[in-house]
């Protein structure tokens, strides 16, 4: 099974230093949102894996284990550029060993990617650093990516263009 | 990890409590979590559309509004804008730079600002952000999106000590406030204001500003820590942090150069709108380069008089804690200043009449050598002294009075009283700064070394020293 949202130009971008962040709803239509600490892609090509460290995200993960629905933002510091893609089939799991083997390189990643931007490398560790035995996995497959750059064309479905 | 300790106990409501939930009668405390607002780390901004699917984006700014309100930036019209007009429910997440802490803010969106002070913070504000990140020209306020604060979590992890508070900020409130209540003159205040503000807190470029409502104008009284003072030297209300904060009666901050804010380009382009005559502009004595920059109006009496100014090379120099601090000296410069005008307004009474025509000048106090020409401009009252500009407007009509009696009938003895009745100067109305305007006028023939000075006699007194003999010379 192939995804029509996750593209050439979707694939190359995950490839890049990227942050990750998620947002769901209540059963009452009321937002959620946590920052997440690193990503990858499932072995299917279809589905994506946001890693989430539980106690920043008790309340996304009861969410999105109640409604199916996640809304994730890819962004690259230095350059704004960002996805966000949005899927209603996600589910809440562990991680795979090789997952949680990969955690550690993601912090590296971003510590890479921050610390040129003038944020001290101690803050950075410690808002992507986590006890693995704390992260939890959203997998879902998108169905929906949008532009979210800032600028005009910010929200607007991607479409084969560049985010 | 090093550095990191336990998590700090919970100090937001816990989220059964606020989710869905009416605002609790107690407000939130937003005060504890201010260092997250001051868009250091970008926050994110979920919300959840008519059709159930939510949506996260990023957010430049969430700015700090008052203990239950905060207002996020609305540059685009988005996703985001779509969602809270249909359901103003939003959750927003803000990290705190310096412990790595993570709030939840639970929020409600209730209305948009296109314009007013609230807009005009976070625009400047935001101008800064978006020069320092790049985005100059992108990033550019529509509106302040205000939301109400219905709860705080505080979420549970790793973070890193709290930074120490910094407590010198009361105990300087504290001095500059005791300084400020031992003035008994106008010049005397606004100098020790500023000197006060390096000692205290280490500021060492400032200015202080008062109103020209006649012309829409601000003109520097006072500065500190610059080459040349640029006392006399005008903005035009609404031009820049300090015209803004003039215009809507409220602090203006910018963390990040931006020249969207800065004087160099405003005043070129306005001189080339306008066609100014260069030389009667006095430079502005603002730095060329300022990293941050905080305007602070001066209000008494529900009517700004003024702005008292400050800035340093340095980015991020002033935080929120400058600006409250800033803003509580503000109020009581402005109260001073409006104080000791009224005190020499009230020696003015006590003087009686205007001063009678002057005794005979001793042969000694006749001036001698080749007359000085005075040129006076109909036209804005400007003043020349030989060919070197003085000044203009109320202060210039008021530094003519004085010559034309001082030729034509020998006088040199003068009282504030008097100027206040002389239908030539024009003073607006009972704000009429005449006393800041003196103070300016004394200032500019000190550092011009006139032929002629200003001196201060008494409480709503004054002298002219005359050195060279004088010729007025009226153009139009």
């Amino acid at each position: 099974m192939s995804s029509t949202v996750l593209d050439g130009i979707v694939l190359e971008f995950l490839q890049h230093r990227l942050m990750v962040s998620a947002a769901s709803r209540s059963a009452d239509h009321v937002p959620s949102v946590a920052r997440g600490i690193g990503y990858q892609l499932e072995r299917d090509g279809c589905r994506l894996a946001v890693f989430l460290c539980r106690t920043h995200a008790e309340q996304l993960l009861a969410d999105v284990r109640a409604t199916g629905l996640v809304a994730v933002v890819f962004s690259e510091p230095h350059t704004h550029r960002s996805l966000q893609l949005k899927g209603s089939d996600a589910r809440v799991g562990p991680l795979q060993q090789r997952e949680r083997a990969w955690l550690p390189v993601y912090a590296d990643t971003v510590v890479e990617e921050l610390t040129p931007l003038g944020y001290p490398e101690t803050v950075i560790r410690t808002l992507v650093e986590a006890d693995p035995a704390q992260v939890l996995a959203i997998r879902f497959t998108p169905d929906s990516a949008f532009a979210q750059t800032p600028g005009p064309r910010a929200g607007a479905p991607l479409g084969g263009s560049r985010p | 990890m090093s550095g990191v300790r336990p998590p700090p106990p919970r100090r937001g409501k816990p989220r059964a409590a606020t989710h869905g939930v009416e605002a609790p009668a107690a407000a939130p405390p937003l005060d504890a979590i201010r260092a997250c607002l001051e868009g250091v780390i970008p926050s994110l901004v979920a919300t959840c559309g008519a059709d159930g699917m939510p949506n996260l984006t990023y957010v430049s700014q969430v700015h700090y509004v008052d203990r239950r309100h905060v207002a996020l930036s609305f540059q685009f019209f988005n996703k985001t804008r779509a969602n809270i007009l249909v359901n103003p429910r939003a959750s927003v997440f803000v990290i705190d730079p310096g412990t790595a802490g993570r709030y939840v803010l639970h929020v409600r969106y209730l209305r948009t600002e296109a314009q007013g002070p609230l807009f005009e913070r976070m625009k400047a504000y935001l101008s800064g952000i978006a020069s320092h990140s790049g985005m100059a020209g992108v990033f550019k306020l529509q509106g302040a999106d205000v939301y109400e604060v219905l709860g705080i979590e505080h979420l549970q992890g790793a973070e890193l000590p709290v930074p120490p508070q910094r407590c010198e900020l009361l105990a300087a409130v504290r001095n500059v406030g005791a300084r400020l209540a031992h003035a008994t003159d106008l010049a005397t205040v606004l100098d020790d204001a500023l000197a006060v503000l390096a000692t205290e807190l280490g500021i060492a470029h400032s200015m202080v500003l008062l109103i020209d409502r006649n012309r829409d104008r601000l003109f520097t009284v006072a500065s500190r820590g610059y080459p040349t003072s640029g006392v006399g030297s005008e903005i035009v209300l609404g031009d820049g942090v300090i015209g803004v904060a003039a215009r809507e009666g409220t602090a203006i901050r910018i963390a990040h150069a931006t020249s969207e804010y800065a004087y160099s380009r405003i005043i070129r382009e306005r001189a080339q709108r306008e066609g100014l005559t260069p030389d009667t502009e006095i430079p502005l004595p603002g730095l060329a380069a300022p990293g941050s920059q905080l305007a602070v109006p001066l209000t008494v009496g529900g009517s700004t008089v003024g702005v008292l100014f400050v800035e340093s090379p340095a980015e991020a120099r002033f935080s929120w804690e400058d600006e409250d601090a800033l803003t509580t000296i503000a109020v009581q410069l402005a109260t001073t200043i409006a104080l000791l005008q009224v005190t020499e307004r009230s020696g003015d009474a006590a003087e009686g009449e205007p001063a009678a025509d002057a005794t005979p000048a001793t042969d000694a106090q006749v001036p001698r050598g080749a007359p000085v020409a005075v040129r006076h401009y109909a036209a804005d009252n400007s003043v020349f002294i030989g060919d070197e500009y003085l000044i203009k407007g109320v202060a210039g009509a008021i530094f003519r009075k004085l010559v034309r009696d001082y030729v034509e009938r020998g006088r040199t003895d003068f009282s504030n009283r008097e100027l206040r009745l002389d239908g030539s100067i024009r003073l607006p109305d009972i704000t009429d700064n005449l006393e800041a305007r003196l103070i300016l006028l004394v200032r500019r023939l000190q550092e011009k070394n006139a032929a002629v000075r200003i001196e201060k006699t008494g409480r709503g007194r004054f002298h002219l020293t005359v050195q060279r003999p004088l010729k007025l010379v009226e153009s139009t």
